[in-house]
């Protein structure tokens, strides 16, 4: 039985719990609403209620290119620090792994440095061998930034596998590629996935590392940006609206993704 | 028989620690041997050795005649079952069982028609479908024995694989494997630290103690030949009784027995003698040890019953008889004094430091 002090204090929790839910995601609602309805000295105009501002996105080619440009970078730096990560996973998770610190420290470091410091630190190594600010830039910085997130998941995934399936797989003829393949990925997998997933909303709205590598290319948190300099309009809420959305929406499927895995 | 699998001076070590020192020992073929020892004597690295998970530090490996010491697992023709017995949980019973063939691509109607049999030989019929999560400790067990013998293989590896099981199921699987063993042979190492397990089962035992082995035989040499102190108390609960070989005789604080020429005058030996040969009462059947102890304690567990002595000329020696149930042990009380008799062909006599 709850006593009256436990139940004081779980109405306290569920309040705290509604005020930071109102405090983060008031935003999102005004957004929404003033990309949808006129407000006027205070008052909301509803009789101005309309979707045309979305449509305008639509048809405004640099958005599009904007969007266009973060899919194309979320989804290739997504897929190769991805196949990056479980190849990293894989050899320091081996008894015999050489230079394990080392490698978890270079994974690592990107993500945890200020952003500023990454993006500045690729800025300048780009610039020493000769990679020119753009689309290839920001998509190696990225799967730089990203590759911690699915690596740590994929890690912890391979280390809380018992040691005797690998042994065993081995043990019944399977070279080491063909235990990676019936036994290791099957395994794997869905850690892959939500850390991909998990990667893909980091990419979406990246900013300041991407602002570095850019150059003269810009995704669609840079747009965003440049937009905003010259002054709020309908239209940018309209924007930011449907890149709260995506966020909230990937934010979503991964919560759910982990709970799913931790029930395991 | 021939010799299937021989360890020629194989040794082991993780840094400077040496945790198996220089070993021999000859599998022959078809047989069931047992590697019988205490926690951390070395069992599971031998297997681990021969399986190929790990690689001596020195000594050569051979099986059937070839040397295997560099070759990798996947190459070794031998399987293993684990102690988790490592069934792969997003696969099936049968594609758990079926994983070795598919591996060597097998036709799949070939493997299909092996997994039925095989499940048939360890009685999971009928089981196809069901995933690891699905099966009870047994059955994944059995599992786990079809997927090693599937293969074929002349030689399987088992690491206590019934340690997780409880005892009743425990003694019926250990039949089971004894008579799954005699009808397929195929070869056993059989690890456990179970010293009945080990008994009913295997054809030789190797007992060992940390790194080394300290005796190889029969369950029946091992029982009632015990090579060394360590085995005597290890195997069977033997009274150990200390003393020194003089005029050719061992003598202790109970008495004297005849001691073997081996041992070397002036030298410490010691008796060992099983519990069971611990006689009580004033029948006048020959002795060659008499003496009267305290009863400590009596300790009924069905067709045996447990009395605990200490000897009036010795009291710190605690003796352990095993006698058969009835009324007139039933009667003791303790503090009772008896009469306690060991004769000297029911006594082991081995020298005190092991060789
Ligand atoms: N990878 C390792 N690194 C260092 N020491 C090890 C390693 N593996 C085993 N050892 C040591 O080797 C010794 C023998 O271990 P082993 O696992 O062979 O014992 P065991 O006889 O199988 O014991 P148990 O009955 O507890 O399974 C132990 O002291 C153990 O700590
Ligand atoms: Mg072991």
């Amino acid at each position: 039985m709850a006593t009256r002090g436990e139940r004081i204090f779980d109405i306290f929790l569920w309040l705290l719990a509604g005020l930071v839910f109102v405090v983060l995601y008031a935003p999102v609602a005004i957004s929404a609403l003033f990309s949808i309805v006129e407000v006027r000295r205070g008052d909301i105009l509803w009789e101005t209620a309309t979707l045309e501002w979305y449509a305008r996105l639509w048809q405004n080619q640099s958005i599009m290119d904007a969007i266009r440009l973060t899919l194309v970078v979320g989804a290739t730096s997504v897929v190769l620090s991805a196949m990056l990560a479980v190849a990293l996973a894989l050899y320091v998770t081996r008894e015999d792994a050489l230079g394990r610190r080392f490698i978890e420290l270079a994974v690592y470091l990107p993500f945890l440095l200020p952003p500023i410091v990454t993006g500045l630190a690729l800025l300048m190594f780009f610039s020493q061998v000769g990679v020119s600010r753009g689309a290839v830039a920001v998509i190696i910085g990225h799967g730089a930034f990203v590759l911690a997130v699915i690596y740590r998941l994929v890690v912890t995934r391979l280390q809380s596998l018992p040691a005797s399936l690998v042994e065993a797989s081995s043990d019944l003829g399977a070279t080491r590629w063909q235990t990676f393949r019936h036994v290791l990925w099957p395994q794997i997998a869905p850690a892959v996935v939500t850390g991909s997933i998990l990667a893909l909303a980091l990419s979406f709205d990246e900013t300041l590392i991407t602002s570095f590598l850019a150059g003269n290319e810009m995704t669609l948190p840079i747009r965003l940006w440049a937009m905003m300099r010259v002054g709020f309009t309908p239209e940018i809420n309209a924007l930011v609206t449907v890149v709260l959305l995506v966020s909230i929406a990937l934010t979503i499927v991964i919560g759910l993704r982990l709970r799913a895995g931790g029930r395991e | 028989m021939t010799v299937l699998l021989e360890l020629d001076a194989v040794s082991k070590s993780y840094g400077a620690t040496e945790v198996l020192r220089p070993t021999s020992l000859e599998v022959k073929d078809g047989e069931f041997l047992t590697i019988l020892g205490p926690s951390g004597s070395g069992k599971t690295t031998i297997l681990r050795l021969v399986g190929g998970f790990a690689r001596p530090t020195a000594g050569r490996i051979r099986f059937d005649g070839a040397d295997v010491t560099n070759v990798p697992t996947h190459k070794r023709p031998f399987n293993t079952v684990f102690q988790d017995y490592a069934l792969f949980p997003h696969m099936n019973v049968a594609r758990n069982v079926g994983y070795g063939l598919m591996l060597r691509r097998r036709p799949k109607r070939e493997i299909e028609n092996r997994v039925a049999e095989t499940l048939e030989v360890v009685g999971l019929s009928g089981m196809l479908d069901r995933y690891p999560s699905q099966l009870s400790g047994g059955q994944r067990q059995r599992v786990a024995l079809a997927r090693a013998l599937v293969c074929d293989p002349r030689l399987i590896l088992l690491d206590e694989p019934l340690a997780a099981l409880d005892a009743g199921l425990r003694r019926q699987m250990q039949l089971f494997l004894k008579s799954l063993q005699r009808q397929v042979r195929t070869t056993f190492l059989f690890v456990t630290h179970d010293q009945e397990e080990a008994t009913t089962m295997s054809d030789r035992i190797v007992v060992m103690n940390v790194g080394h082995i300290e005796q190889i035989g029969t369950p029946r040499d091992i029982y009632y030949a015990p090579a060394s102190r360590f085995v005597a108390e290890f195997f069977g609960d033997n009274n150990i009784l200390g003393g020194t070989i003089s005029d050719g005789r061992l003598q202790c604080a109970l008495g004297a027995f005849p001691a073997p020429p081996a041992l070397v005058e002036g030298s410490a030996a010691l008796a060992a003698i099983r519990p069971e040969k611990v006689r009580l009462g004033t029948a006048a059947e020959p002795a060659d040890i008499v003496f009267t102890a305290a009863v400590i304690d009596v300790v009924f567990a069905g067709a045996i019953t447990q009395v605990l002595l200490r000897p009036n000329a010795s009291p710190e020696a605690i003796i352990t008889a095993k006698l058969t149930s009835g009324a007139a042990i039933g009667s003791l009380a303790p503090d009772a004094s008896v009469e306690v008799r060991i004769a000297r062909e029911d006594a082991v006599i081995l020298p005190a430091a092991s060789p």
